[in-house]
């Protein structure tokens, strides 16, 4: 039952698809599509002394992510592992997301994020690109993207990236927060994410390989060069434009946060197949869920979490991205994240009292 | 083979849930009248509080019950009759079965305080679905309220309260918060914390009498202690007891004490008749004894349907435990935990600056209960060492193995171990 008095009405209106969440969404849409689509925001950027209307949003999304952080921060102030990864997450946007690339552009150097890495940022192992940035950078986007990522992906699961260091993640996590319980929790969702996700993944490899061949082959490929080109600009605008940003995050008030991070990104889905090879899990504490719903529910990813505790199931589903709030809202504490193979004495949990039968008769139909 | 289930509660679902995985081809039937679908009942006050809608309380994708073959009945049973296998519904329709399933739930109990028969408006259980919408509709315009009962399901209805605004005072009989799980030490942590959230919580209060207005609203509680109390709602939380008024008329009634009794195969006094949950009645050493929790509602769901398929079934309650979350205090026990259990040793330890507490009880050199407030730990340890007869030295040297904390935010044990070397020390000494 929604708390009484207006300013609670407004806060449930907006964070329950009302007609106040579709005017924000109709706001967010038209403010992306400005954003990518016209120069409308470079006079305002110049006016304020910036240098463009990148500039102008890189601020925005870092304030953004700053205030809705302190909500958070003061929110979950009694769980360390969000205090930790949320002031984690507000650290990397501030410097590594926003100020070192400033102050690299300040210098007359190439403005580089080090806190993005292909294929989210396909330019990365674009060699055009990158075959003309000092070594240092382009080693750092080669051996980033194949060894880093993967390798922390494999200890730590995806959550290193997609949800400690990663800008999307971090706005999802921090000023989307009031808006996570909103990501379906259909298994037709889920099912239509394993195609969409891998679909897109196949597609930034597919360019990748495309910008590779053409480069090598330089004048020889006139053709193949222009139909390279041709491609890398939908792909930009498809992909990075209208997946990324207008729907990424112009929907978060009615699809909630993680519309992007979920369905489309390329990043998130190789981190997911690495995952699902690596340690990390959700562990679940045999016979103690209520099936209340609050994990769920409070999934931004979507995951029926659930359905794997009240069926005494320890899981990895390679869109967790690890944020840890199943744990967190969880009333009876059945669950915990855990690096399953760097445990602690912990781990003596995973010695466990047989469950009464072996097939929980509450996990319906084998749907996993 | 037709399979009626009466209940769609965490037992019946259970029920049919493995009637299924064994019988691809039976027909399994579940009526109920509270709900078209099964709902965890755990969850109410997150509905209450906006946390979630009623559709997020069902655990199952509802495509689930027509891919597993259930036929759903939404209707009450109004009679039973098991010389012709034959029940009738409250819509005056029949149906009939070849074995039965009673997990009936329970209902809040009803007290006998003077005046609360005259009460039309204003008191509420917190229990059934209903239940809550009648909650729901005076808490929009109730100011004040009284809850009464300190249990579990008591604190989470002043919780609910609490979020939406309502001065809430909670009565409760015992001298401290709820005695019968709970040591005075570990009640004062809990009651400073209910208190925190600005309720106010009398201690050793008892209703006299219910005072309404002529049309029948409540309108104040007055207390033995001679306190008037005002308000609009009165939330009645003083236990629960078997949904099983209904069976007394029918033409067949099972042998019936609180509850169904049941011999230790779910078996009714019945033929073909079993019975489940909150609502089945056991007897160990000719004492009558009925578990009303979600975990033995759902266990004892499972082994009924295998009994009722045909496998042979002892039922024997396996290791007690349970768990619980007030406000913001998470509490978890296993094994023996009344805190006036004969014969034992306890030791307990408040943590420092924290609402968290341990609590291990041993009786003849064996740790047989634990009790824990504020921190996160695995039962499934606790009821191991438990079934091994681990003493207590062993226990709290293997404390950590248990916690079950959040990353980054494991609970330091090191001033319990200090606590238990003290306390070590001065019970040899007592010697
Ligand atoms: C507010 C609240 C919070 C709780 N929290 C916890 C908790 O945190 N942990 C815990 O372990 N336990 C908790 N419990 C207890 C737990 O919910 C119950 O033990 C459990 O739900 C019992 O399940 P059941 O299947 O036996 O019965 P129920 O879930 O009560 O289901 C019985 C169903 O049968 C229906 N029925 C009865 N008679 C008829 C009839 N004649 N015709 C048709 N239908 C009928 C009822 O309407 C009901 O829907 C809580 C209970 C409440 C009320
Ligand atoms: S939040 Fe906890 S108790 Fe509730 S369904 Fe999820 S795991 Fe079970």
């Amino acid at each position: 039952m929604v708390r009484k008095g207006k300013s609670a009405w407004l806060v449930h209106d907006l964070t329950h698809r009302g007609l106040t969440a579709w005017l924000l969404t109709a706001l967010l849409v038209a403010f992306y599509l400005l954003l990518y689509l016209t120069h409308f925001f470079t006079p305002v950027a110049r006016s304020l002394g910036l240098s463009s209307k990148w500039t102008l949003y890189g601020l925005l999304y870092t304030l953004a992510i700053l205030t809705g952080g302190i909500h958070v921060l003061r929110k979950y102030r009694r769980n360390r592992y969000q205090v930790v990864r949320t002031s984690v997450v507000m650290f990397v946007q501030v410097v590594f997301a926003f100020s070192i690339p400033e102050i690299l552009k300040f210098f007359h150097q190439p403005e580089y994020y080090f806190s993005y890495f292909w294929p989210l940022k396909f330019d990365d192992l674009n060699p055009g690109v990158v075959f003309h940035l000092p070594l240092f950078y382009a080693l750092y986007s080669f051996l980033g993207a194949l060894v880093m990522v993967p390798l922390l992906g494999v200890f730590f699961g995806k959550r290193w990236y997609c949800s400690w260091v990663c800008g999307c993640g971090g706005l999802a996590n921090t000023a989307g927060d009031p808006l996570r319980h909103l990501t379906s929790k259909s298994s037709r969702a889920w099912k239509f994410e394993k195609i969409s996700i891998h679909f897109v993944l196949a597609v930034s490899v597919l360019l990748t390989a495309l910008l590779f061949i053409s480069y090598g082959l330089g004048h020889r490929a006139t053709a193949l060069s222009r139909f390279t080109y041709d491609f890398q600009t939908v792909y930009a605008f498809l992909v990075v434009a209208m997946l990324s940003g207008v729907i990424g995050a112009g929907l978060y008030p009615l699809g909630g946060t993680r519309v992007w991070c979920r369905n489309f990104c390329p990043m998130a889905a190789i981190l997911g197949l690495v995952q699902k090879l690596g340690s990390f899990r959700i562990a679940v504490k045999p016979n103690m869920c209520i099936s209340c719903g609050l994990c769920s529910k409070y999934c931004e990813m979507g995951i029926d979490v659930r359905s794997y505790a009240q069926a005494n199931q320890s899981f990895t589903r390679a869109s967790c991205v690890g944020c840890g709030l199943c744990a967190e809202v969880c009333p009876r504490g059945v669950l915990r994240l855990e690096n399953a193979r760097l445990r602690t004495p912990q781990g003596a949990s995973l010695v466990r009292i047989a469950p009464l039968t072996s097939a929980s008769p509450l996990s319906p139909g084998g749907q996993r | 083979m037709r399979y009626v289930i009466i209940g769609n509660g965490v037992a019946g679902i259970t029920a049919a849930f493995t009637l299924r995985a064994r019988d691809a081809s039976a027909e399994i039937l579940l009526v109920s009248g509270e709900s078209d679908y099964f709902f965890s009942r755990c969850a109410l006050m997150y509905a209450f509080m906006d946390r979630m809608s009623l559709r997020d309380l069902e655990p199952h994708e509802r495509r689930v019950y027509a891919k597993q073959n259930f036929r759903l009945i939404r209707d009450w049973v109004t009679d039973l009759d098991a010389s012709r296998r034959l029940l009738t519904l409250q819509s005056g329709s029949s149906l009939a079965y070849d074995r039965l399933l009673l997990s009936t739930g329970s209902l809040g109990e009803v007290p006998d305080w003077p005046g609360l028969n005259r009460v039309r408006e204003g008191a509420v259980h917190f229990v059934t679905l209903q239940d809550l919408g009648r909650a729901e509709s005076l808490a929009r315009s109730a100011r004040e309220a009284v809850v009464v009962g300190g249990g579990l399901i008591g604190v989470e209805l002043v919780e609910c309260l609490v979020y939406h605004r309502l001065k809430v005072t909670f009565h409760v009989r015992a001298p401290w918060y709820w005695p019968g799980a709970l040591a005075r030490e570990e009640a004062e942590i809990v009651s400073e914390h209910i208190r925190r959230h600005g309720v106010d919580l009398r201690m050793d209060e008892e209703v006299a009498e219910i005072l309404t207005t002529p049309e029948g609203r409540v309108c104040a509680v007055r207390a033995k202690s001679g306190h008037e109390y005002s308000c609009q709602l009165l939330g009645i939380a003083v236990g629960v007891s078997p949904q099983i008024a209904w069976l007394r008329g029918v033409k067949t009634p099972p042998r019936l004490g609180r509850g169904i009794q049941v011999s230790s195969s779910f078996e009714t006094s019945l033929e073909n008749v079993w019975a489940a949950g909150d609502c089945a009645e056991f007897s160990a050493n000719g004492a009558p004894f009925i578990e009303q929790i979600w975990y033995s509602a759902r266990r004892q769901g499972e082994l009924a349907a295998r009994a009722m398929l045909g496998d042979t079934i002892r039922y024997d309650p396996p290791i007690f435990y349970n768990s619980a979350k007030f406000f913001g205090i998470e509490y978890t026990a296993t094994g023996e935990i009344s805190p006036s259990l004969p014969g034992v040793q306890t030791f307990f330890c408040r943590l420092p600056a924290r609402e968290a507490s341990v609590r291990i009880t041993e009786r003849a050199g064996a740790v047989i209960g634990i009790n824990m407030l504020g921190a996160r730990w695995d039962h499934s340890i606790f009821e191991r060492w438990i079934a091994e007869r681990r003493d207590m030295d062993y226990a709290v040297a293997h404390l950590p193995e248990a916690q079950f904390d959040v990353e980054f935010g494991r609970v330091d044990l090191t001033p319990v171990a200090a606590a238990y070397h003290n306390w070590r020390a001065r019970s040899a000494a007592a010697k």
